[in-house]
């Protein structure tokens, strides 16, 4: 008898999951490594938004290629 | 002798909740409202009926181009009210558009979604004299 569950499996990061999201849709994107990114090392959100929570978690960037959007950020509350 | 279970536990540590930041980098001014908009949604119907029958966005500057895309108002149409809650956040390094919050299981995207925050990134491109693709 054989299990239907893969022997092995490859943990992936949230970034990871995301870019496998955008591949679907085909959108061409690439994961950065976390903290790679100029954008991670400024504040998320300016100083009028309401959403800003106290805490975040910041999961890393994806690079998009051929959009108008240069990086995907995913962040985390707490 | 028992221990009381607090009732309202306070939330600590990384919750479930996620956000994506759709960013057009560029250096802004975090101060500068021009950048800052958000979608105020006109809706028909309730709970999963309701439907997006306009939308209006309010803000700086970046509000009044996007205000005047009617095509990207058709776009929004489509979407379910909760894809089309977005905002326009100014950062220092970029121009951030995101939806609401979401949980691990809700994180996602489609190819409408990407295409409305693409379009929005082109208003934004433009705007910051950057050459749109």
């Amino acid at each position: 008898m054989h299990d239907s569950e893969q022997d092995t499996f490859v943990q992936k990061n949230k970034n990871e999951q995301f870019c496998d999201l955008l591949e679907k849709i085909g959108i061409e994107s690439e994961a950065k490594e976390i903290g790679s990114d100029e954008v991670e090392k400024g504040d998320y959100y300016s100083r009028n938004s309401t959403h800003s929570p106290i805490m975040v978690t910041n999961h890393g960037c994806i690079k998009i290629k051929n959009s108008n959007i240069d990086v995907v950020q995913i962040i985390q509350k707490g | 002798m028992h221990s009381m279970q607090d009732i309202n536990p306070l939330p600590w540590g990384a919750q479930d909740r996620f956000q994506t930041h759709f960013i057009v980098k560029g250096n802004v001014d975090q101060s500068d409202s021009g950048f800052l908009a958000e979608a105020k949604l006109k809706t028909q119907g309730h709970f999963g009926s309701k439907k997006i029958i306009g939308v209006e966005w309010v803000g700086g500057n970046i509000a009044n181009i996007l205000n005047a895309d009617s095509e990207l108002a058709d776009m929004i149409k489509k979407l379910s009210y909760d894809e089309a809650c977005i905002w326009v956040d100014p950062t220092k390094n970029g121009v951030r558009i995101h939806g609401k919050w979401k949980s691990s299981s809700e994180l996602g995207i489609s190819k409408e979604l990407f295409a409305v925050y693409d379009r929005i990134a082109l208003h934004v491109k433009k705007n910051l004299g950057s050459p749109p693709i």
